[in-house]
């Protein structure tokens, strides 16, 4: 089977973002992670592009990516002092997203900086 | 004093020939910092690699990094602001108190020949991890390092960084000083952003009781904050985007699965040192990445009413 | 569309000194006539390109630095309160993206050029100018202090360091060339700096800045950038340090060159106690040639946050002030300093520089050559350039401002005999038309047909502060984004990229090198187009 081959690839695991990660893949999981600590490793592995999870859940229960999205757009939308907290593990692209959605909420946008 | 005289890490790699790793354990925490960063390679001005550096490990107890210092200095838990205070007087050559020496756990001679050594040193570089930051003293902890590594530059060249822990912190970091002007626990319900630390940070906002409603990505505090803060997200309607169902998914009103920041979603990512790097998925996702879910709520909640007034301009007078 | 009507034309570009005349937009640019659309009346009103910032530093790594390091002023700036369709933003020393681009805008200006840009992190200031709304912008990289092309141009191989130049400004997606404190900064990573032209520098066995800035200017030159080399002398803030900028320009001749923040370097003196200005022998060598463009540098009395990628100075700085100090060593390209600091007329040194800006403005004949800046956030912050409009155009206003500085300085310094006023028409020059010039932004700073309809409405008003500070409309790519004080739109800008000839192969030359020296991966190095937001690639000149 053929595997893809994805050379500088980054690892986000911990703050020393190394870049030069050879990653090996088939559809669904990463094989094989060079270069990567021990770590790394474990966060290349693990991950997979399996469907373990459902889409969404409400209330516990498996529910509808859409309705989910309408659902927190309601309850933020709704709150007068809603938090935003976290985007630790997330890029710079959604982290600027996730300023703009806590501007428009007029709440309050936290990293775990603050802890 | 404030600021912070610090470098990208290949300074470190091609110039320090004297590390100081202050409350962090990047054997186990960052296993790649020694070999890639900072010990073993060799530089353009260290050409010898780990023999043309000296390297000294400040903790509290003895963790597997000691292995790769040449020097270990174990400071009294929660003595390190007086251990730093003592080092700055130390350096401009001023008196100290034996008596607040001896309670550090810490001999003068250890500390007189730990000033001699970084005074000798052509770059010498304070690398402080949580040890440091998150114990007793807090960011005065940081504060006295920093200021520590500034005056240092009066005697020789000298730089100081934190050791950043999981992957993007530093992105949120630098996406919000320029987005907001500030770093974190900035609250917008002014319309425009303020800062103030213990009041709009979120284990406070979550123990006062003070939010109605969290969104949590990027992170699973219900397995890391205290149980009053954990407590009130349970109690709030809590929504939760994560890779995985987390520890915070199970007490959330909602859960959005999203793809692997990295593994499956690209972006960039910022290094510790505020080097920013493209990431290279390897996998596709079945699931949406967190900028495109942030995306969708962000444009469902501008489709309802905004609360805030139309004709807002400016003010020049903060409240 | 939109005609305008009725309003004084200063379009120094075209040779347009206040007479009225009609202009129409279409397009995003000038037009001859259009049929339709809005008209707007400015009788009475008074018309310019829109302003061009060529030195600025509002966006990457050290103002961010900065940003981080003066929360409590932000806490005393203007807040903008976001609306339905604008961001939220802090003015103050160090302002967010987006209120940059509403404080640029909201005085009139249109195009902004960011100084200084390392290699490395430039993904970071591209992504913070895509946040910096409204405005056109262009970046800088920073060169002078480049381990690989200080080596080579020690080799002697310039052709190659030409070719790694062009690399570099690619992958960077810049603009041009910026040297500051040619291989002081390099010099700094061991605590040292390098004052002297001749001199080799530290860690260097026979390069001197001297080398560089020569090196540099033909290799700009040669590869025909539309913007020549942008040079930050050594020597930046020192007492004397005037010798050490007229041997810089001295080694320039033959090439072009925009001299940065000159203010910085004028001065003569021993030390801080006899420091005076020296803007006369400046502008006399500087009227004579004309391979010279300039900007000012000028300083404000009032409190700021300074940032540049000259380290050693920041350090300086800092033992001076016992403030703040930030400083950000790059791996093996450059430096930044951040120190907060407050310039005061009771201070001679501070007072000399206040006064030595406004001297080079006044003494350098041609305005064709010389620009208002106060390289921003460092002299004064940019949203001040109506106090020093009025400081040109109002000798009255500078003899009461005069009376306010320490008496020590008054020998020091030339300005009390200074009586030249401005004109509106010099105005337009020497904030818009100038710039755009010498960046060679053909489509700025003019309102010619072809032109972007980027352009200012002022009220004719006798208070020259009040006239610049509140225009009456701005208009950015022929929409209306500031009306009487309010934002009313706030579009995206574009960013103007080069991409100048070089040799593919030289990334066989580079990568090994790269891989010793640097701690990311050579393939993650260069900035992908994908990430500029509204790049437009210009052509450079034809090759002398």
């Amino acid at each position: 089977m053929n595997l893809n081959v994805v050379k500088h690839a980054t690892c986000t695991f911990c703050g020393c973002v190394c870049d030069d990660i050879e990653l090996h893949a088939d559809q669904v999981r990463i094989v094989e992670a060079k270069r990567a600590c021990v770590l790394g490793k474990a966060w290349f592995l693990n991950h997979t592009a399996e469907s373990l999870y459902p889409p969404a859940l409400i209330d516990g229960q498996p529910a509808p990516v859409d309705d989910a999205i309408a659902l927190a757009a309601e309850l933020l939308d709704q709150a007068a002092m809603p938090l935003v907290y976290g985007m630790s593990n997330i890029t710079c692209e959604a982290q600027r997203e996730t300023v703009a959605l806590a501007e428009r909420l007029g709440g309050v946008v936290d990293s775990h900086t603050s802890l | 004093m404030g600021g912070k005289v610090t470098c990208t890490l290949g300074e470190v790699k091609n110039r320090a020939d004297f590390i100081v790793f202050w409350g962090g354990n990047p054997a186990e925490c960052h296993p790649r910092h020694f070999t890639k960063y900072s010990l073993m390679p060799k530089g353009k001005h260290v050409p010898n690699g780990r023999k043309d550096r000296t390297v000294v490990l400040v903790d509290i107890r003895e963790t597997k990094s000691v292995k790769a210092a040449d020097i270990f200095l174990q400071v009294r838990p929660g003595k390190d602001f007086e251990v730093l205070t003592i080092l700055r007087a130390l350096i401009k050559d001023q008196a100290v108190d034996p008596r607040q020496v001896a309670e550090t756990g810490l001999t003068l001679e250890q500390l007189t020949d730990l000033v001699a050594r970084m005074k000798r040193a052509k770059f010498g570089v304070m690398f402080f991890g949580m040890g440091l930051s998150m114990t007793r003293g807090k960011h005065m902890n940081s504060a006295a390092l920093l200021t520590l590594a500034a005056e240092m530059n009066a005697f020789t060249k000298f730089v100081a960084m934190p050791m950043r822990g999981h992957g993007n912190v530093t992105g949120a970091d630098v996406v919000m000083r320029w987005q907001t002007g500030y770093p974190f626990g900035i609250n917008f319900s002014r319309g425009y952003p303020r800062y103030n630390p213990g009041e709009f940070s979120t284990v406070d906002l979550l123990v006062r009781g003070d939010a109605d409603a969290a969104l949590i990505l990027g992170a699973d505090p219900g397995a890391t904050m205290p149980q009053p803060a954990i407590d009130h997200l349970a109690r709030i309607p809590t929504i939760v985007l994560d890779p995985k169902v987390t520890h915070t998914s199970r007490l959330a009103r909602v859960h959005i699965t999203t793809a692997v920041t990295g593994i499956s979603a690209p972006g960039t990512g910022y290094r510790m040192d505020e080097v920013p790097i493209p990431l290279r998925p390897a996998l596709k996702s079945p699931y949406p990445t967190d900028e495109e879910v942030i995306r969708r709520i962000h444009e469902a909640v501008c489709a309802k009413p905004d609360w805030i007034h139309a004709n807002g301009q400016y003010t020049t007078n903060q409240v | 569309m939109i005609r305008i009507t009725g309003g004084k034309v200063y379009d120094p570009a075209n040779g347009i000194n206040g007479q009225v005349r009609d202009i129409c937009l279409a397009g995003g640019k000038v037009v001859a006539d259009v049929d339709g659309g809005r008209t707007i009346d400015a009788t009475g009103l008074v018309i310019m390109p829109g302003g061009v910032d060529i030195h600025t530093h509002v966006a990457g790594g050290s103002i961010n630095f900065a940003r981080a390091m003066t929360p409590e002023d932000h806490r005393r700036a203007v807040a903008f309160i976001r609306s339905q369709s604008r961001r939220a933003g802090l003015g103050g020393m160090a302002p967010t993206t987006f209120a940059t681009g509403y404080l640029y805008a909201g005085m009139g200006w249109t195009t902004v050029n960011e100084a200084a840009v390392p290699i490395l992190s430039a993904k970071h200031t591209h992504e913070e100018l895509r946040d910096v709304p409204i405005v056109d912008k262009s970046c800088l990289v920073l060169m002078a202090n480049n381990e690989i092309v200080l080596d080579l141009l020690q080799a002697g191989e310039l052709e190659r360091a030409r070719h790694v130049v062009a690399w570099q400004i690619w992958a960077s997606k810049a603009y041009g060339v910026k040297a500051v404190n040619p291989g002081g900064v390099a010099a700094w990573k061991w605590g040292q700096d390098a004052k002297q032209l001749s001199d080799p520098i530290a860690g260097y066995h026979t390069l001197t800045p001297g080398a560089i800035i020569k090196g540099l200017a033909q290799i700009v030159d040669e590869l025909g950038l539309p913007h020549p080399l942008h040079l930050h002398c050594n020597n930046l803030g020192a007492p004397g340090n005037v010798t050490t900028t007229l041997e810089s320009m001295k080694a320039l001749e033959g090439h072009r060159a925009h001299m940065a923040h000159l203010q910085y370097h004028a001065y003569g003196g021993d030390d801080w106690s006899t420091m005076r200005s020296e803007t006369v022998q400046l502008a006399e060598y500087f009227n004579a040639h004309p391979n010279l463009t300039t900007d000012a540098g000028a300083v404000l009395f009032g409190d700021t946050v300074t940032i540049t990628a000259d380290g050693p100075w920041q350090h300086l700085l800092y033992k001076l002030t016992g403030r703040k100090w930030g400083n950000l060593d790059v791996e093996n390209e450059t430096g930044c300093g951040i120190v907060p600091y407050s310039y005061r007329p009771s201070n001679l040194v501070n007072a000399v520089q206040w006064a030595a800006g406004l001297e080079l403005l006044l003494l350098i004949d041609d305005p064709w050559r010389v620009f208002l800046t106060t390289d921003h956030p460092n002299g004064a912050c940019f949203w001040r350039y109506p106090e020093i409009i009025q400081l040109l155009m109002r000798n009255d206003f500078r003899r009461e401002c005069l009376a306010s500085i320490t008496p020590k300085a008054r020998k020091a310094i030339k300005l009390p005999e200074l009586d030249r006023e401005y004109s509106l028409y010099e105005i337009a020059i020497i904030t818009s038309a100038g710039p755009a010039r010498a960046l060679g932004l053909k489509e700025k700073g003019q309102l010619g047909v072809g032109a972007d309809a980027d352009l200012v409405i002022y009220h004719d008003d006798p208070d020259v502060l009040r006239m610049f500070s509140h225009p009456r409309y701005v208009l950015k790519a022929g929409e209306i984004v500031v009306e009487d004080g309010d934002i009313r739109a706030t579009p995206e800008g574009r960013e103007f990229l080069i991409k100048p000839a070089y040799d593919e192969g030289i990334e066989n030359f580079l990568r090994p090198l790269f891989e010793d020296q640097y701690t990311m991966s050579f393939e993650n190095y260069p900035v992908e187009v994908q990430r500029i937001e509204h790049p437009e690639i210009r052509d450079c000149m034809g090759t002398e």
